[in-house]
């Protein structure tokens, strides 16, 4: 059969020698690749204590935005779920009723959202169809789970902190994302 | 048929129709606003420009509307154009200056067509950057949402609204670019059909309000062909579903049958799909727990069923054809019942018998539209079948137009200017009531009479067309000259049509509108007979020819076992003869799917499944039956579809089988065996194997979202999708992509077009039949040569009893319906009971208006407010019928009326 680049190497099929076969001098030469590395920068990083920059891009947990006023953003257009690949976002709608207006910004909220994080690729689509920029892929990792119920996200679990009445959560949620607002203003 | 060329592609298209209906048709792209197939053009939006050559060597070309042009042989356009496409990309951002930015918190976001058109024409970025005009929007009642900051000016709700359903309380309002269109104030829109707007609106100023209470997206919901329940006439509709709840139901294109329009009954009624009342456990009395499983259900089931006891079944003129038949095949034909009063069986049978016979034509609701004469003798069908009542009014319209345009050239869709051609002329309509009807506005002759003098009327009416009938003794001179009148333009038409019903009543009045329908029939002329029937498979059990209830009654001991089938005999008898009933009843199995009189007598209860979780079919008032299919699975409960338990009682007697065996289809071929009037009807559906390229047809539009966290707050680990083995729909988004066959069309969706005007891609013709043919199965047809067996049995006057009135029902369109008065917003607009009685009886009587008044009939007491009817006949004492906690009473029989004494006291 011809071969299909020029690059195949034919193969040493001789039979090995008797010092061959003892196999010291292999050892040898993979035990002082080992000890070289001994010398090496570590590939690891001792997280949770440190933790690497994030990619500016990086997607990680999702979290449902409220405005300035702590109210919530989302109105349950559904265009995240329709965007979203996976099929993994539902969302019932309600109507805000009158005294409301505190909590909700349009007069459409989401009463239920829920997001299956066993099936969430991570793309971001959703936060590209969002026309309201109420929900976004912050910097952090979406926690492991000791059952797989408990990583169906639910409204308490995807909302951000309100700013108003718990500014230090809202600003520690908002993460690295307050950085780059300001640098965009 | 004329060739005209569009981009130098030459068509062969049809005469007399405009350049955008020819478009559409041929199945190009061109985006529109106030042109609606069934409303004709008016040249408003100048959203369907095109550019019109003067022949093939012109270049340049003018700009023309394509809605006002019509076909010319040869005719060069071009759609795609480069001035064209600007022009209607300069219209559409003119449009969208003032429209809000709101499509998100929008209704309409997701099958709105003024979002198609803007994406069509693709403008995409917003130029304008000024305020925007903004409005107050108004209360509407509690169907309809107002949001007219969203508005377009297209016209097309008052064009629905005033001219075609002939509403008044709908107009514009101001001029320039602050027109308004609303009420003159806030208030309730009383149009029944104002439901439409909805969706003649291209976009979302008029919105579903209650929709609003579960809001879900179009793409978003699991969706099946349906049958409206909510009366005879059997409109097409799409209800969709999500989260295991009804969400809402939407026209269903049919050509033959509802065209583009439904009711406000039909369209807000489906509530009680969804209502906290629902039977979903069996239920077994006297036992605790009540609520069992289906495997004690089945073991006290086989003790009941197979101990050499009597079956008796009484067969519901709301459940499907399957259902009733299945009970039948149980029971065996003897003891097969329905439930409804004597009188009522008797109308049925009689009206089923004209019908069968096939000795006149009873037409479809389009026909009906091409009526050039009609007589509606007794049948309030504005109440008891609504699109009945707008078919009627199409007529006379359509027939008035027809009329002006024989003098002229302009064709049938240039609306406005036809409209001013006929001014107020109207084609012949006489309405012959108990009293005041909407339709008298648009009626050349109108009657209010009592049912008697109605029935000799048309008596009158055949012997002035066919003297060869017997005349009626001693008719009076009004009801003479009214019957010379309606004989003389019945005559004139050339498809005459006759409505009648048994609403009344009352038997001489459908034999009377069966000899002048026989009478009219001649060689040229083609009459047709329709007749309203009381509920929406009412025709079933009158084909079946099932005898009332009633006479079981003596029949029943202790070793009978009743089954009832979702009904409430509540409703159809007075209380104190019910109770007589039940009482006798030791053994009672009721199937239903909501709790009401009849289910709390049950020993056992079974929940039956409603139109949204069950595949059935049902046969309106023409004969055609139509299948409605399942809409999805209910996750909880144990309801099943009522036929699904009866063979599965009939495997329990026979010790055979698992009672999954059969499908509606094939309960619909052994009924074609067993009783031959019903032949054809297998035919209504494609098999359950069925499939297109070897795919099921989606219940779910491909866009549908959330299929893999809906229900995982439930249960995380995804279980097989649900199988349908009933019927060739699929509970997934996973099928055919295409255009399914027209019985089988779940939701109307094309490329490009979200919104329900994409069914111009569904249909042979815009406006026309849908492709394959209209659904349904007449089986009712007319059989040529045929003798027309006259009635001549004309009822003589008997003096009404001294100081006695004669007892019958007003219908109402909100209220009188069982199913659909389970709706919040419908109950909201039900009346309150009253007592109806004529000006001058109530003068007589010396009581005044809204007072108690109490009513004696069959021994029973009922007292309500006196409400003086202004048009009604004497002699004649209205109740309203079937409004929900009202009593049954004895319709047709004589009541005396007394003062309340104890709660005038009050």
């Amino acid at each position: 059969m011809q071969a299909l680049t020029n690059r195949a190497k034919p193969v040493d099929r001789k039979p090995m020698t008797f010092v061959e076969r003892l196999y010291l001098w292999n050892i040898f030469k993979g035990m002082l690749i080992t000890f070289k590395h001994i010398f090496k920068k570590k590939a690891t990083i001792n997280y949770p204590e440190q933790q690497r920059p994030f990619s500016p891009v990086f997607r990680g947990l999702h979290v449902l935005n409220r405005d300035e006023q702590g109210r919530e953003r989302c109105t349950a257009c559904g265009l995240c779920a329709v965007a979203c690949p996976a099929e993994a976002i539902t969302m019932e709608a309600a109507e805000r009723k009158e005294g409301e207006e505190n909590l909700y910004r349009e007069e459409k909220y989401a009463a239920k959202y829920e997001i299956n994080m066993l099936r969430c690729i991570f793309c971001g689509l959703c936060e590209e169809a969002c026309p309201k920029d109420a929900i976004y892929l912050s910097e952090t990792f979406a926690p492991a789970n000791y059952q797989r119920k408990g990583l169906i996200y639910g409204k308490p679990d995807l909302l951000i902190p309100d700013p108003v009445t718990q500014p230090e959560e809202y600003k520690q949620a908002l993460g690295n994302r307050a950085n780059k607002q300001q640098q965009a203003n | 048929m004329p060739t005209i060329y569009i981009d130098n592609k030459p068509y062969e298209v049809k005469a007399g129709k405009n350049l955008l209906e020819t478009c559409l048709t041929l199945g190009l792209d061109l985006p529109y606003f106030c042109w609606h197939p069934a409303l004709g053009s008016v040249g408003a939006c100048r959203q369907c420009a095109i550019t019109l050559f003067k022949d093939k060597e012109d270049t340049q070309g003018r700009i023309v509307m394509s809605c006002m042009e019509p076909v010319k042989e040869g005719a060069c356009i071009s759609v795609s154009n480069a001035t064209a496409k600007a022009f209607r990309g300069q219209v559409i951002e003119w449009l969208m200056t003032n429209h809000p930015h709101d499509c998100p918190v929008c209704d309409e976001g997701g099958c709105c067509h003024l979002q198609d058109m803007t994406v069509m024409t693709g403008h995409n970025y917003r130029r304008y950057q000024y305020k925007k005009r903004t409005y107050l929007n108004q209360y509407l009642g509690p169907l309809l949402n107002h949001e007219m900051n969203r508005c377009i000016q297209c016209y097309r709700c008052v064009r629905f609204y005033k001219d075609y359903a002939g509403g008044e309380d709908l107009n514009v309002f101001a001029a320039h670019h602050h027109v308004y269109f609303g009420r003159e104030k806030d208030g309730i829109l009383q149009s029944p059909f104002s439901g439409n707007l909805v969706e003649v609106c291209p976009t979302g100023v008029f919105t579903d309000k209650t929709l609003k209470q579960h809001y879900t997206r179009k793409w978003d919901l699991t969706a099946a062909p349906s049958v409206c329940q909510h009366c005879s006439l059997g409109c097409n509709t799409t209800a969709g579903e999500r989260y295991g709840k009804i969400r809402s139901i939407t026209n269903r294109y049919n050509g033959a049958v509802n065209g583009y329009f439904l009711c406000d009954r039909g369209r807000f009624g489906y509530e009680f799909v969804n209502d906290e009342n629902r039977i979903t456990q069996p239920l077994i009395r006297n036992r605790v727990p009540e609520a069992v499983d289906e495997q004690s259900l089945m073991d006290h089931l086989k003790l009941l069923l197979t101990q050499s006891r009597t079956l008796i079944g009484i067969g519901s003129s709301r459940a499907s054809v399957e259902s009733n038949f299945a009970l039948r095949q149980l029971v065996g034909s003897e003891n097969f019942y329905q439930g409804v009063s004597l009188d009522e069986a008797a109308l049925g049978k009689l009206i089923a018998s004209i019908l069968q016979s096939g000795a006149v034509h009873t037409p479809s609701l389009k026909e009906m539209e091409q009526a050039d004469a009609v007589l509606v003798l007794g049948e309030d069908i504005w109440n008891t079948a609504p699109i009945m009542a707008l078919s009627v009014r199409q007529a006379v319209m359509n027939s008035a137009a027809a009329n002006a345009l024989q003098q002229t050239s302009i064709a049938g869709w240039h609306d406005a200017a036809v409209r001013e051609l006929v001014q107020d002329n109207k084609g012949f309509l006489a309405n012959a009531g108990l009293t005041a009807s909407p339709l008298d506005d648009i009626s050349t002759c109108t009657l209010h009479a009592t049912p008697h003098d109605i029935a000799v009327m048309g008596f009158a009416i055949a012997h002035a067309i066919h003297p060869g009938l017997p005349e009626v003794p001693q008719l009076n001179n009004e009801l003479a000259a009214k019957a010379a009148q309606i004989a003389k333009a019945l005559q004139q038409a050339k498809r005459p049509l006759i409505i009648s019903g048994p609403s009344c009543y009352n038997e001489a009045m459908i034999k009377a509108a069966f000899d002048i329908a026989g009478a009219l029939n001649t060689g040229e002329r083609k009459a047709m007979l329709s007749y309203v029937l009381p509920a929406c498979n009412s025709m079933t059990l009158a084909m079946m020819q099932a005898p009332s209830f009633e006479k079981s009654i003596d029949r029943i001991n202790d070793n009978t076992v009743v089954i009832i089938l979702e009904q409430d005999l509540y409703r159809s008898i007075p209380p104190a003869k019910a109770n007589a009933f039940f009482n006798r009843c030791k053994n009672l199995i009721v199937l239903d799917s909501l709790h009401n009189g009849t289910t709390e007598k049950a020993q056992v209860l079974i929940p039956a499944a409603t139109m949204a979780e069950a595949d059935g079919t049902l046969i309106n008032n023409e004969g055609r039956a139509q299948r409605y299919y399942q809409v999805f699975v209910p996750t909880t409960g144990m309801v099943k579809e009522s036929w699904k338990w009866f063979w599965q009682m009939r495997s329990l007697q026979t010790s055979s089988g698992n009672g999954l065996e059969l499908h509606p289809n094939d309960w619909l071929t052994k009924l074609e065996k067993t009783l031959p009037q019903f032949n054809g009807i297998s035919r209504v559906s494609y098999p359950p194997e069925f499939r297109i390229h070897g795919q099921a047809i989606p219940r779910e539009p491909h866009r549908y979202s959330g299929r893999t966290a809906m229900l995982a707050n439930l249960a995380v680990s995804e279980p097989k999708p649900l199988q349908d083995n009933d019927s060739p729909l699929s509970f997934t988004m996973e099928g055919y992509p295409n255009r399914p066959p027209a019985s089988l069309i779940p939701f109307f969706w094309a490329p490009g077009w979200n919104s329900i005007q994409s069914v111009n891609k569904y249909q042979q013709e815009t406006g026309g039949a849908l492709s394959g043919g209209d659904p349904g199965i007449r089986l009712l047809e007319q059989k040529t040569g045929t003798p027309t067996a006259y009635f001549t049995d004309i009822p003589e006057a008997l003096p009404a009893p001294r100081n006695k009135w004669l007892l019958l029902p007003a219908y109402h369109i909100f209220g009188s319906d069982e199913l659909s008065a389970y709706s919040a917003a419908i109950r909201e607009l039900c009346p309150e009971p009253y007592i109806g009685l004529s000006t001058q009886d109530t003068a007589e009587l010396g009581i005044t208006d809204g007072k108690n008044i109490t009513l004696v009939a069959e021994g029973e007491e009922y007292t309500y407010p006196l409400k003086i009817q202004e048009h009604l006949c004497n002699g004649i004492v209205l109740l309203p019928a079937g409004l929900p906690g009202m009593p049954a009473l004895t319709w047709g029989s004589w009541a005396t009326i007394a003062p309340s004494l104890k709660n005038n006291a009050v």
